[in-house]
C-alpha cells in the first residue's frame, strides 16, 4: 500500500476521541511510579508525582494504521499543564484524542508526526491535567 | 521561606543513574511495554543501539528536577519536553535548569538533560508559581 494512503487513513483519526478510561490514584501504584523515577520524596506517598497521570491510562493509543508507517515509535516529546494537585483516593478519567497528524522528511526518511490530547478530570468533573504528546513513526 | 530568584539563576542540579532494571521498573509503573525498552535483540532490529530510556522517564527526571527545586515554596504549572537523541541504561543523565523570566510570582525556567558527553538530548521549559 502507498505510504500515501495509510498517512490518509490515519489523519481520519484527527478530532476523534477515544473512549474515557477512569482508575483511582492507588497509594503502592504511586510508591512504584516514584520509585521507578528514583524520586524519593515523602511527598509523592500521598500526591502524584509530575508525571504520574500517564500511568493511569495510555498517554497515546493504538491506532492499526500507524503501525504500517516505518517500522517503530518514538516520543518526540510531551507537555504537561496542571490545574489541580492529584491525591490519593481520587478517581481519575483521561479523555484521549489524535490532535493532529503530519509526515516530515528527516535525514533518513520520512518520519510520521501524530500529536496526541489528554484530558484529565477528577471524581468531582474538574480538570486536573492536560498532557499532550508527540508520536513519531519512523 | 520564599525563594530568591533572578533570570539566569540555575537551580540544583539532578543527576540519575538510570540502569536496565530501572527501564523495566518503569515499563511496569507507567504501563508502558513498548519493547525498546527492555528487549535488546529488538531495539537493534528497528535501528537503535539497544534499550534506551522511555522518553517519558526523562521527561519524569525532570519533573523530579523541578518538585526538588520548588519544594513546598510554589507548584509547578506545566512543563514541556522534547526529546532529541536516544539515551541507553548505564550512564548517568544529567538534569539542568535556568531561570528565564521573573513576572511578580510566576517564573519560567528552561529546563534540559544531557548525556555524558554533554550533549543535550531532553530539551524544554517549565513554568513555576512562587507563593
Amino acid at each position: 500500500m502507498a505510504a500515501t494512503d495509510v498517512v490518509g487513513r490515519i489523519k481520519a483519526h484527527i478530532g476523534k476521541t477515544q473512549k474515557p478510561v477512569t482508575a483511582t490514584v492507588e497509594a503502592g501504584h504511586l510508591r512504584r511510579f516514584a520509585e521507578s523515577i528514583g524520586d524519593p520524596n515523602p511527598r509523592w506517598n500521598e500526591e502524584a508525582p509530575p508525571t504520574f497521570l500517564v500511568a493511569i491510562a495510555p498517554t497515546s493509543y493504538h491506532l492499526d494504521e500507524a503501525e504500517q508507517y516505518g517500522k517503530g515509535w518514538l516520543n518526540g516529546g510531551n507537555r504537561f499543564e496542571y490545574l489541580e494537585p492529584v491525591k490519593v483516593g481520587d478517581r481519575i478519567t483521561a479523555t484521549g484524542k489524535v490532535a493532529d497528524v503530519y509526515e516530515k522528511s528527516g535525514s533518513s526518511g520520512n518520519l510520521l508526526f501524530i500529536i496526541f490530547e489528554t484530558e484529565y478530570t477528577n471524581q468531582h468533573g474538574r480538570t486536573v491535567a492536560r498532557l499532550r504528546g508527540t508520536a513519531i513513526r519512523r | 521561606m520564599s525563594l530568591a530568584v533572578k533570570v539566569g539563576d540555575e537551580i540544583p542540579e539532578l543527576v540519575k543513574h538510570p540502569t536496565t532494571r530501572q527501564l523495566v521498573q518503569y515499563a511496569g509503573a507507567s504501563g508502558d511495554f513498548y519493547e525498546i525498552h527492555y528487549d535488546q535483540d529488538f531495539a537493534r532490529s528497528v535501528s537503535l543501539p539497544g534499550v534506551i530510556l522511555h522518553g517519558l522517564l526523562k521527561a519524569g527526571y525532570v519533573g523530579q528536577l523541578l518538585t526538588d527545586w520548588v519544594g513546598d515554596r510554589g507548584t509547578l504549572k506545566s512543563f514541556e519536553v522534547s526529546y532529541r537523541g536516544v539515551d541507553v541504561p548505564g550512564k548517568p543523565y544529567r538534569c539542568r535548569g535556568r531561570i528565564t523570566k521573573v513576572d511578580g510570582k510566576n517564573v519560567e525556567l528552561d529546563v534540559w538533560g544531557e548525556d555524558d558527553n554533554g550533549q543535550k538530548t531532553t530539551l524544554g521549559t517549565a513554568m513555576v508559581e512562587l507563593d
